[in-house]
């Protein structure tokens, strides 16, 4: 009954005019950058960071939040109709949707793709509402130790169960660790590597982080990269967007499956919806009747994975929310938003905070219904979005990131901050480093030295006081599995190559 | 199949390099006990993992013999999209909002060559105005339009 009544009061809040507003700005904008290939949701929410000074906490996380989810709704026309995934989490929609619609069946993909993201969302917000408050209460009975524990989990699962090489993402992650060092001591008030530089005596601005690692590191890899891909000029009509029966009647299978394995990993710290998407389509694709089908165009291939990483958006708010524990970066970053409202997620937010917490959970019911309204009606807008050329976008780019971390501080050294962070990231993508992990860090970093203080001070110095407590033995044994996993696995794949390798040499 | 050779081999260098200078220069603050963390202690231990793992990235790649795939650094593109932030950075506060943006676009539209210059000065244009209504008109920003001597 409680659970009801607080969705109810998150209904009112999320039902007034402004923060429908901002709801609405938020999926509007999530579904644009979505459509483009190119910017991401980290980049536009990073983009938009500064902006959310200007409005209340609550609209601001809902819009936030808005162009998250929103950003996985129109990630997927992209991958459809160019065969170029629109962001990361729906280039597994490329592997059926382009074939979908090369058999003229686009506005079939489009519509199953919605609804499919619909569905998932909705199942992974049920779950999101039904044990967020359970796991906060757990989250009251935490000490210092088991929080250390927990952040060097999720940073372990973020740099290792990613694309990249497991040593690279450890680096990321420490140095992110490392740069949140820079600034003032919170216990000793002690200024860390500011070098002299007033502008850093409060830390390096997580604005300007994000920005000159999602923003302008990606637009110099990004302008004069080859753009593959032809729209075809046939335009989508709401008719020829209605499912056939059939479409429809293998979808629901993989519908639920989909969304049970997105809740499952977007709630893990570390797993974002890229990989849950990638499960569920690998998943969909074992327990099929005809595997062959799929590739081809068949239509669980989309709807399996959209269903997926839309639950997995959802589900991605439950560490973040209740225990103040970012899963992946785009979560780091909505942290990093209610920290700069002076808002500390974490076990008490809930109670705390109530009108933000179902305030926000409302907003994604509704934004969802707008998102359905988006991106089914009114398709054509987003499908002559994909007409707009890169070269026109990237120096509006340009300027609007300058402008935005110029906004926070009225600075325009934090401008330079930017450029400095800007060619450090393109030189670590340049060298195929994962720039994610590095945000994480980041926002972590400050937080587990606080925690790993003050538990080492509570035991007297004494180490073993992490193994000594149960729950965080638990957790750092986890964190170790995962470790042995990643190195396992890949010391399995030098292996086999080695292996394949000796015949030909 | 080992073509990352190159890449792992500096990467893993510039971590080591970091680190070394995060672990040397976090000598100047306290180090502090275990029990009593002072401000340096944090920084030296992740200086040092930083080394060890930039060994670990380095230290396989050296070994590892093979075609490496050519790093392509787009120094051109990079230069001028850093150019012109730090343009903009520049004139922000000095020349105004106006003469910076459109610097700043102008200088970065270099980088994209199917532009042309009346594109390029439209571009600008739009930018320019799309900027000022968005930031002074709508968010009601507080920045300088203009130069003020």
């Amino acid at each position: 009954m409680d659970t009801l009544n607080n969705l109810l009061a998150g209904f009112q809040t999320a039902m007034l005019p402004v923060t429908l507003m901002y709801c609405f700005i938020g999926v509007f904008l999530g579904t644009l950058i979505g459509v483009l290939p190119g910017i991401g949701s980290l980049a536009a929410i990073s983009l938009l960071l500064p902006v959310t000074y200007y409005i209340e906490p609550t609209p601001a996380i809902i819009m936030l939040a808005g162009v998250y989810y929103g950003a996985q709704y129109g990630g997927s026309t992209a991958s459809i109709l160019l065969n170029l995934p629109g962001s990361a989490s729906s280039a597994i929609t490329c592997l059926d949707g382009h074939p979908m619609a090369q058999q003229g069946r686009a506005g079939a993909a489009l519509f199953m793709t919605a609804a499919a993201s619909f569905f998932g969302s909705m199942i992974g917000l049920a779950l999101l509402v039904a044990f967020a408050p359970a796991i906060a209460e757990l989250g009251l009975e935490l000490g210092s130790a088991e929080y250390f524990a927990l952040m060097a989990l999720g940073l372990v699962a973020a740099s290792t169960l990613g694309s990249g090489a497991l040593a690279k993402g450890l680096a990321m992650v420490l140095l992110g660790l490392l740069l949140g060092v820079v600034g003032t001591d919170v216990s000793t008030g002690v200024q860390r590597f500011t070098f002299g530089f007033n502008g850093l005596a409060e830390g390096l601005s997580i604005v300007a982080l994000a920005m000159g690692v999602f923003g302008i590191a990606e637009v110099i890899s990004a302008v004069n990269r080859p753009r593959e891909g032809q729209l075809r000029d046939d335009k989508i009509r709401l008719r020829s967007m209605v499912p056939s029966r059939d479409d429809v009647r293998r979808s629901w299978m993989p519908m639920a499956r989909g969304s049970g394995i997105g809740s499952f990993f977007g709630a893990l710290p570390g797993t974002g919806s890229a990989i849950a998407a990638f499960i569920a389509y690998a998943v969909e694709k074992k327990v099929a009747r005809e595997p062959a089908r799929f590739g081809k165009g068949a239509v669980e291939g989309i709807t399996a994975p959209e269903s997926a990483n839309n639950a997995a958006a959802q589900t991605a708010f439950v560490p973040t929310l209740t225990l103040g524990i970012p899963g992946d970066a785009v979560m780091a970053l909505m942290l990093g938003a209610l920290i700069l409202h002076g808002i500390t997620p974490g076990p008490l937010l809930m109670v705390e905070q109530p009108e933000l917490f179902w305030g926000l959970i409302a907003s994604f019911v509704i934004g969802n219904l707008m998102l359905l309204v988006l991106n089914i009606p009114l398709i054509g807008l987003w499908v002559s979005v994909l007409r707009i050329p890169y070269s026109v976008l990237y120096p509006a780019i340009i300027v609007f990131i300058c402008l935005g971390v110029y906004s926070v501080n009225n600075s325009s050294f934090d401008i330079l901050q930017v450029a400095l962070i800007g060619a450090l990231g393109y030189a670590f993508a340049v060298l195929s480093f994962e720039p994610a992990p590095l945000l994480l860090g980041f926002i972590l970093g400050p937080l587990m030295e606080e925690h790993f203080r003050r538990a080492m001070m509570l035991a007297r110095g004494d180490v073993t006081t992490f193994v000594d407590r149960p729950l965080s033995a638990i957790i750092l044994g986890v964190t170790v599995a995962v470790l042995a996993w990643a190195v396992c696995r890949r010391t399995a794949a030098v292996l086999k190559r080695r292996e394949a390798l000796r015949p030909a040499g | 199949m080992t073509d990352k050779n190159y890449r792992d081999l500096l990467g893993g260098l510039l971590v080591a390099a970091i680190g070394l200078f995060a672990a040397l220069y976090g000598q100047r603050y306290e180090f502090g006990s275990l029990q009593q963390m002072g401000p340096g202690f944090f920084p030296i231990l992740l200086g040092i993992g930083l080394l060890l793992l930039g060994g670990a990235i380095a230290a396989p790649a050296w070994r590892r013999q093979g075609k490496a795939k050519p790093i392509r650094v787009e120094w051109r593109t990079g230069g001028l999209v850093l150019g012109s932030v730090v343009v903009f950075a520049l004139a922000l506060q000095t020349l105004g909002l106006v003469i910076a943006t459109v610097a700043a676009v102008l200088l970065a539209s270099l980088a994209d060559r199917s532009l042309r210059w009346p594109g390029r000065l439209k571009l600008a244009a739009g930018v320019t105005l799309l900027t000022v209504l968005i930031f002074v008109t709508g968010l009601g920003m507080i920045v300088p339009l203009w130069w003020h001597f």
